[in-house]
């Protein structure tokens, strides 16, 4: 019996002094990849000390473990809000060999899409430090044609139906010659809204291009702006960007007011970088016209990042935190609900009522959970009666994956959800009338941990509703593009250039890691796929767990 | 909101709570809220032990959305009984919509004098509304009256211990939900001397501090919306969120709370 005896050795350190707990909470049995070589792997959720951790065994590259949540209660509680998904009207794949493998989307997929990202290249005008893409000023790459962004497109509504968001991304998608083509295909197709992702550089300098997008934006559909802003900090920027791009964000942001468009902040997060300006960064928003959302995003440590730790890496729970500690004045931690469309633990967000302006006399500011009691409504295991559902449906619509601000959906569902402040017309006040005037006025914060391939948990993988539209059609969830290997995958296919698995780059991992050409990490010895050694699964064996009495299975490795 | 001195006068206390504080309330809170929310309605639910099929009454209910709760969660039926007409009108609609019209009915009138017979509910239910009935002696009695022998009565309220610091009296008389509150051991023994005997008390205090935020909250979104309406109604927002300052200390200090208390009818 060599194996017992392993095991018991390999947990009894205290056979001495007797049996010893466990130092942890097991909490979930899921699937992950090996962060290395990408092979599906079983893995396991714990707590510890109320922190929540996913750990994988690779059985060539050995365990791993990374943080996921880092409020152990937050992420039990939410739990609740988890929505019942909507199933699209296609699936664009079969299941073969389960998740993640099949993407996408495959018929297991828990939710319908309700954001599609179109990459329209992998060329960019920055070369960031930071850049889970790996996109650049490359010799290589690709840029799609207005013919495969059209199948794009058809796909999605194929998928959709009414579409209710289409985000256009690279790369930088503004200097694409056919970006406006791009944005007009799509709004001749049931296509609600069109978000541009972009650092903002096209748009500081050219004027005209603004108009255009602003043009665009008051036909039927809305355009509105995605814009990478990490801070307000020189350091920040240049550790992340590689340059200082302030006086471009401002140019930017002054030319969106100008042209008339709606702006959502995305700062990238990182341990050690830029923590400390989440408050900084939500005020200047608050402060500027043209500013509606931020959106708070923990790096993901997918394509290119600094040097760090997976186990003291930011989480969702850890940016409220931050968000809570920097401006205790107006948030607390309990004023950020999960959103219920994906999975509750990705992605959190408020909604705040403003006046004035920050810093001045007269400003306030009110989030929205506090004048409405979200968890009776968003509380889907809690909850079969509701006190309305008209404003159940407003809330899932604003705690929601496609939810931006600008939109006519945002706008609408704002001033439904102000009916359920209901009260008399008292004191000849009346307060859903006078909310529902200050919509205008309301500003979103979302905070998003998107999975990299050491947090990657196929539980929540399959409830995504973030897809990446592929040129072949597919529907990816983006944390599996990301992760599993698909990026390399449509890279290599559109390219024609073979492009090795990345690697994140962690600081465990520096033994194995070798540069790529576009300055991410790659496995040593692993600049060309196929390389490397094959490992048998670990999942999905494809054999019975215990051989027939009498008939010995053959050993595993 | 300023408050005239004579309104912290008993007698004006009394004449007010039924009309001003009603509409006070509505617009702070919105006339469906309760501290703790639905959260503490199923804990009340659960400390009530109710079962399939028994009969429910719901003295003040509202809009209708605990009937609803406990009849499609419990599968008992409810009897709402609401002061407010427009408020009965909509928990009716809101059943007939949810399916429950047949397990969930209301009547209008006053849960000092229940438009029910002797003896036919499993449970009476009362929802931070006990606390702002005039008479409380005759709503408790009352209670005791519609429930069968063995039944339950179920109270979440607010609680007042040693009397409101003076700086809080004047807000106290505008907000009757807090005026009239007591000490637990006051609701004890209204209850008791209406023949119920508490069974369990819960302390539940962080429901009231989150009902003193949101009040605030939903001042705050009425100044940025409505200023001068409310100036002209003789509201100064100000002033009213200095006293929710000072009510947040009171419930930090203890002296304001919220508690649930169970209370049963001889067998």
């Amino acid at each position: 019996m060599a194996g017992e005896s392993r095991a018991v050795a390999g947990n009894g350190r205290a056979a001495a002094t007797g049996k010893q707990e466990r130092n942890e909470v097991f909490v979930e049995y899921t699937k992950s990849i090996c962060p290395v070589c990408k092979v599906v792997v079983d893995a396991q959720v714990n707590i510890r000390g109320n922190k929540v951790y996913l750990r994988k065994r690779c059985r060539v590259h050995g365990p791993f473990e990374a943080l996921v949540y880092g409020d152990a209660q937050a992420y039990v509680a939410s739990a609740r809000f988890n929505k019942p998904g909507t199933i699209p009207l296609t699936f664009q794949t079969e299941v073969r060999e389960g998740c993640p493998s099949d993407c996408g989307l495959c018929p297991e997929h828990k939710q319908h899409a309700c954001l599609g990202i179109i990459e329209v290249n992998t060329n960019c005008n920055l070369d960031c430090p930071i850049c889970f893409a790996d996109s650049g000023h490359q010799p290589d790459g690709y840029a799609i044609t207005p013919e495969q962004c059209e199948r794009m497109l058809d796909a999605f509504v194929a998928s959709e139906g009414v579409a209710e968001v289409v985000m256009f991304s690279g790369g930088e998608p503004t200097i694409h010659k056919n970006i406006l083509g791009f944005i007009d295909a799509a709004q001749a197709r049931p296509v609600r809204n069109v978000t541009l992702n972009t650092n903002g550089i096209r748009l500081a300098a050219d004027k005209a291009f603004a108009a255009a997008l602003g043009e665009r934006n008051s036909r039927q559909g809305t355009v509105n702006i995605y814009l990478q802003f990490d801070g307000l900090d020189e350091r920040s920027h240049r550790e992340i960007r590689g340059r200082d791009l302030r006086e471009i964000k401002r140019r930017a942001l002054d030319n969106c007011a100008g042209a008339g468009l709606t702006v959502t902040l995305v700062a990238a997060v990182e341990r050690g970088l830029n923590e400390h300006e989440l408050g900084d960064i939500i005020e200047f928003g608050l402060a500027h016209p043209a500013v509606r959302s931020v959106s708070f995003q923990p790096v993901t440590h997918s394509g290119r990042h600094r040097q760090f730790d997976p186990l003291t890496r930011l989480t969702n729970s850890d940016v409220i935190e931050l968000i809570a500690a920097q401006r205790p004045s107006w948030f607390r931690e309990d004023d950020f609900f999960p959103v219920p469309c994906c999975f509750p633990a990705c992605r959190s967000v408020t909604y705040l009522l403003t006046e004035g302006t920050p810093g001045q006399p007269g400003f306030g500011v009110v989030p929205i959970p506090r004048l409405i009691q979200v968890e009776d409504y968003l509380d889907y295991v809690s909850n079969r009666v509701v006190p309305d559902f008209a404003v159940r449906e407003a809330l899932e619509k604003l705690w929601s994956a496609s939810a931006f601000m600008g939109t006519v959906t945002t706008e609408e569902k704002l001033r439904a959800a102000a009916n359920s402040l209901n009260c008399a017309d008292a004191c000849g006040v009346n307060l859903p009338g006078a909310v529902a005037n200050l919509t205008q006025r309301a500003f979103m914060i979302v905070v998003q941990d998107f999975q990299d391939p050491y947090t990657l948990n196929v539980r929540q993988l399959m409830k995504c509703c973030v897809v990446e539209i592929t040129p072949d059609g597919r529907l990816i969830p983006f944390c599996a593009y990301n992760s599993v290997g698909y990026r390399e995958q449509v890279r290599e296919q559109m390219s024609g250039v073979r492009i090795a698995d990345v690697v994140p780059n962690a600081t465990e991992l520096q033994p194995l890691l070798a540069e790529s050409p576009y300055g991410s990490k790659i496995a040593r010895g692993q600049h060309r796929p196929g390389n490397g050694h094959r490992t048998a699964e670990a999942t999905n064996v494809g054999r019975r767990a215990v051989p027939p009495a009498g008939r010995p299975q053959e050993m595993r490795p | 909101m300023t408050v005239e001195p004579a309104a912290a006068s008993a007698e004006v206390k009394a004449c007010c709570a039924a009309a001003y504080s009603r509409d006070a309330v509505a617009l702070l809170l919105g006339e469906s809220y309760h501290p703790g929310g639905l959260a503490l309605t199923r804990r009340l639910a659960h400390a009530l032990g109710l079962q399939p099929g028994w009969r429910v009454v719901d003295a003040a209910s509202g809009p209708g959305t605990t009937a609803r709760l406990l009849a499609a969660d419990y599968a008992v039926t409810v009897d709402g009984v609401e002061l407010g007409e427009s408020a009965v009108e909509r928990a009716r609609s809101a059943a007939d919509e949810a399916g429950l019209s047949s397990r969930a009915q209301f009547h209008r009138g006053d849960a000092e004098h229940l438009p029910l017979p002797d003896a036919i509910a499993d449970v009476v239910i009362c929802e931070c509304a006990f606390c702002t009935f005039p008479d409380k002696a005759a709503a408790a009695a009352e209670f005791a009256r519609v429930l069968r022998p063995g039944g339950r009565v179920g109270i979440t309220d607010v609680t007042v211990e040693h009397g409101l610091p003076p700086q809080l009296r004047t807000l106290a008389a505008w907000v009757a939900c807090i005026a009239d509150a007591r000490p637990v051991a006051q609701y004890v023994d209204i209850l008791t001397n209406a023949g119920l005997a508490t069974v369990s008390i819960e302390q539940h205090d962080d429901a009231i501090a989150q009902m003193v935020e949101q009040i605030e909250a939903r001042l705050t979104v009425l100044r940025m919306s409505a200023a001068g309406r409310l100036a002209a109604a003789g509201v100064n927002v100000d002033t009213v969120l200095r006293y929710t300052a000072l009510a947040r200390q009171a419930v930090a200090e203890g002296l304001i709370g919220y508690c649930m208390l169970v209370a049963q009818k001889p067998a």
